[in-house]
């Protein structure tokens, strides 16, 4: 395939090559790069890939610029992927951590599945050109904490306001059944399944009963009508229900829940995961994990190894890399990197940033670079999961975004020294 | 202050043998507990005499952080020391008992040395039994020693030597101003901490400053809750200390003069001079301020870099170090002429106000200002992988045009963490005499693909990847799932 040049062009233009409209505002063509494509093919070499109207236009080995481009990247030696998707991170609801009042990523209370990130993002929070630098273009900003914590949200870390930033305002919904929370809320776990259940079971029954809820003529329910509400998507397999869990015996309790009540299950943290691998292919749950998580951090962890990723995805599991970082949300390149040395497949590395979130989230057009995609391309100096490569070029929705951060001016201002303060600089 | 031989752990002949630890402290102690001191530092775990066979790793990338990297060059290792480095295939003639490594498309480095680990006072998991690492009972307490919080079955461990880590300094917490002793510790699996403590390495103390003293006693409710509490209640401590260090050397003086025969007869029956009441706090801050115990201060912003600084010259004392120093690109050429190194990460930011102004280039800028910069991990995970954080920290500095090399890199992880710790006399670099602490990686060291393949530790395998045996950690056993078992300890 890769030998023959593979080519894959928009339809209709396959024939008489690229054409563009006579006002077409802006077509960038990224030329002679190692471009990663989806559908399982190896990265293709010496290709183009040209983007217009914040869509991929074209893509292919051997491919001209378009005559007309209004931007030309010559990327020979360097190597293009989709834009990086961190599954997991609180981008734009956290400024400084220890400071409660800058962070929106930690509510008090463990049933809140009204709740959505969506509401405290901040489109110009100073972390968000940090993350582009690391070549990441959109994030799921998902609830940290809860039973049932609340609703993620799908955003582009691009735009200046919440409408230009937002994708999917409620992505999905997030539950934990992790040692800490079952620590938190009823003290055992099996309190806090008892939690959970009855609160799915209580949105089942207010479904097909919301006149009489209405009229005051149920029994008592576990949740509030918003709660209720927030769950009738979940309950109808429409929006993924997110469970952290870590010990096998606790993937496996969810497993069985998503089987019961027929949920849409992603699975999220999974330290043991290794150990119920074929369980969770054989079910087609993706994972959402770190591979730099190989501590027995805690008892419910004691099966922690570093080798979870690449045994995932050797039983054929969708794995999904993230940070679980804010700050370090710009960082996702190392996680995936870090899965290649304790060995998962390189390639497989890569779709776990890219394709692999999207597809598990059900973001068409994200994460892959294929005619008619968002236009969410990086292009780096190397390989991109490597200590010595920059990322140079990151386009977004097809519009290229400065690198400039307040880190990058703070080494601007602090080059030479002593820094003057009167203001001449 | 330099440990009877016979109570030396693990797998050291002889402390003479060796070059000192460090070329920077002070004379002698005046400490009238010395001999007490010398008492409760004999092991109580005597190791056996290093009896490992001689290793020769040769064919390979020998990167020595001396300035000479050996492409192919060789190592030998003997009696837990390097006896040979160089260039080609080693020596001809070995002894018959001579382990041969082929490192061919390998490299070598010094074992990596984590200058600020809580490994073993922070273990995992994360147990109310084991949260040992902050005495939060007093703002200062000098007196403790994160030797006696050392949980020496942290899976951690283990861990960190599959990272190419040989020698760690395990430190009291931050929640305090003074913390408490740290200790240097070759990793090597043990029953006690004793034994890990790396021979002839010096007392270090940790102290903090900033944001954690004041909001661990501001939820106490009592001081210090603001930074100019933090000053008062160091310098504070800082001046009973030179109170007891007075009432000591007078009793030294007393005790001289009681000795000396010109005095001998108009004394005679005369009760010995006595000595002040041993206080451990004020013993380790009178060391401080001997020059006999290094400081080692968790500093991360640049104006309480220079409040430290006032501190230390009111006291006349030398900062080793700052620790996390994430702001020390800022102040970069008031700790090169004033000689404080630092012990920093490649990128970490953000995670609370002190932290927010750290950049990726903040190693590099200090590196070229002529500070003396080393990488540290604060963290059981990421001290995994310091040798990526020096390959980002390099390339982050190239990118913007700082003078910054594949050298500078490797020192940052061992060559420099040695002298933080007042180790670089022993270790750090790979030269004839140091401890054979010995990295082979599978790559360049700084890829990300690089994995340790085999690390010794005194000339010992350490961690060898091809055959991992049993796990170190007693606690880890019967884990199901874990790699197949073999022998330890």
């Amino acid at each position: 395939m890769k030998a023959l040049g593979l080519v894959i062009l928009a339809a209709g233009m396959a024939s008489r090559g690229i054409a563009l409209a006579e006002d077409a505002p802006e077509v960038i063509a990224i030329t002679h790069a190692r471009v990663y494509v989806p559908g399982g093919h190896p990265p293709l070499d010496d290709a183009t890939v040209v983007l217009a109207k914040g869509k991929v236009l074209a893509v292919g080995a051997g491919l001209a610029a378009p005559p007309g481009s209004t931007l030309v990247i010559d990327a020979h030696g360097k190597t293009v992927t989709p834009g990086l998707i961190d599954a997991n991170t609180a981008v734009g609801a956290v400024d400084v951590e220890l400071e409660a009042p800058t962070n929106d990523a930690n509510v008090r209370g463990l049933m809140t599945p009204a709740l959505r990130m969506v509401d405290g993002y901040n489109p110009r929070s100073t972390l968000i050109p940090i993350a582009r630098t690391g070549g990441v273009t959109s994030v799921v900003v998902a609830p940290r904490s809860g039973v049932l914590g609340g609703q993620a949200a799908f955003v582009d870390l691009a735009g200046d306001t919440l409408a230009e930033a937002i994708v999917r305002p409620s992505l999905a919904q997030y539950a934990h059944v992790d040692e800490e929370t079952a620590e938190a809320s009823a003290g055992t776990r099996s309190g806090l399944w008892l939690l959970l259940r009855e609160a799915l079971e209580d949105a089942r029954f207010y479904a097909t009963h919301k006149a009489q809820y209405d009229a005051n003529g149920t029994r008592p329910l576990s949740l509030h009508r918003s709660g209720l509400e927030a769950l009738l998507p979940v309950l109808r397999g429409e929006q993924p229900l997110v469970v952290t869990a870590h010990r096998a015996s606790d993937i496996e309790a969810a497993l069985r829940l998503a089987g019961e009540l027929k949920l849409r299950l992603i699975l999220q943290g999974a330290s043991e995961a290794w150990m119920v691998a074929d369980e969770i292919a054989r079910r087609k749950v993706p994972v959402v994990m770190d591979p730099l998580q190989d501590l027995p951090t805690h008892f419910d962890r004691l099966h922690s190894r570093s080798d979870n990723a690449a045994l995932l995805e050797r039983a054929g599991v969708a794995v999904v890399i993230a940070t679980f970082s804010a700050h370090q949300c710009r960082l996702l390149w190392q996680h995936a990197g870090n899965a290649v040395r304790l060995g998962m497949d390189h390639d497989a590395a890569i779709r776990a940033i890219t394709e692999a979130p999207a597809a598990a989230f059900g973001l068409q057009g994200y994460g892959v670079i294929e005619p008619g995609a968002v236009a969410d391309v990086v292009v780096w100096s190397g390989d991109p999961l490597q200590t010595s490569s920059r990322v140079e070029h990151v386009f977004i929705r097809g519009h290229e975004h400065s690198l400039e951060t307040r880190q990058t001016l703070l080494l601007e201002r602090y080059r030479t020294l002593p820094v003057p303060r009167d203001g001449s600089r | 202050m330099a440990l009877p031989s016979a109570c030396l752990p693990y797998g050291h002949q002889s402390e003479a043998a060796r070059p000192t630890a460090t070329s920077a402290l002070a004379a002698p102690s005046m400490d009238p507990f010395a001999a007490v001191e010398a008492k409760a530092r004999s092991s109580v775990d005597d190791a056996a005499v290093n009896q490992a066979p001689p290793v020769l790793v040769r064919h390979a990338t020998v990167m020595t952080a001396t300035g000479r990297t050996f492409a192919p060059g060789f190592v030998l290792m003997s009696g837990g020391t390097i006896v040979a480095v160089g260039d080609g295939d080693g020596p001809a003639t070995l002894p018959a008992n001579t382990v041969v490594v082929d490192g061919r498309g390998k490299f070598v480095t010094p074992g990596i040395i984590d200058p600020h680990s809580h490994i073993g006072v922070y273990p995992v998991p994360e147990t109310l039994a084991h949260d040992d690492g902050n005495e939060m009972t007093d703002p200062t307490t000098a007196g403790v020693r994160a030797e006696h919080s050392f949980w020496p079955e942290d899976p951690a461990i283990e861990r960190a030597v599959a990272g190419g880590v040989t020698t760690i300094a395990v430190l009291p917490g931050s929640g305090n101003l003074i913390g408490g002793r740290g200790i240097v510790m070759h990793l090597t699996p043990q029953r006690g901490a004793r034994a890990m403590r790396f021979p002839g390495a010096p007392e270090i103390l940790k102290m903090a400053c900033g944001e954690n003293p004041k909001r661990v006693y501001k939820e106490q409710k009592r001081a210090p809750t603001t930074r100019m509490g933090n000053l008062r209640i160091v310098r504070e401590a800082f001046v009973k200390a030179q109170k007891y260090a007075r009432e000591q050397d007078d009793w030294s003086r007393r005790q001289q003069t009681a000795a000396s025969p010109g005095k001998k007869d108009d004394k005679a029956g005369a009760d010995p001079p006595k000595p002040p009441d041993r206080d451990l706090a004020l013993e380790t801050l009178a060391l401080v301020m001997r020059g006999d115990i290094l400081v080692e201060w968790h500093c991360y912003q640049a104006d309480d870099m220079i409040a430290a600084l006032q501190v230390a010259d009111e006291f006349g004392f030398q900062v080793r170090a700052f620790h996390h120093a994430l702001e020390a690109y800022k102040v970069r050429d008031l700790l090169s002429r004033r000689r404080v190194a630092i012990a920093t990460w490649d990128d970490w930011w953000g995670f609370k106000m002190e932290a927010y102004d750290g950049i990726p280039e903040n190693l590099a800028l200090a590196t070229e200002a002529g500070v003396r910069a080393a990488l540290h991990s604060d963290s059981p995970i990421a001290i995994q992988f310091l040798n990526q954080a020096a390959g980002k920290a390099l390339a982050a500095g190239r990118a913007a045009g700082i003078k910054v090399d594949e050298e500078d890199a490797l020192r940052w992880l061992t060559a420099n963490p040695a002298w933080v710790l007042g180790i670089d006399g022993l270790v750090g670099t790979l030269e004839v005499g140091k401890h054979a602490d010995v990295v082979v990686w599978s790559d360049d060291p700084l890829s990300i693909y690089s994995r340790a393949e085999l690390v010794y530790v005194d000339g010992r395998a350490a961690f060898d990847r091809a055959h991992v045996g049993a796990p170190w950690s007693d606690f880890e056993l019967g884990v199901r799932g874990m790699p197949p078992k073999g022998g330890k300890k």
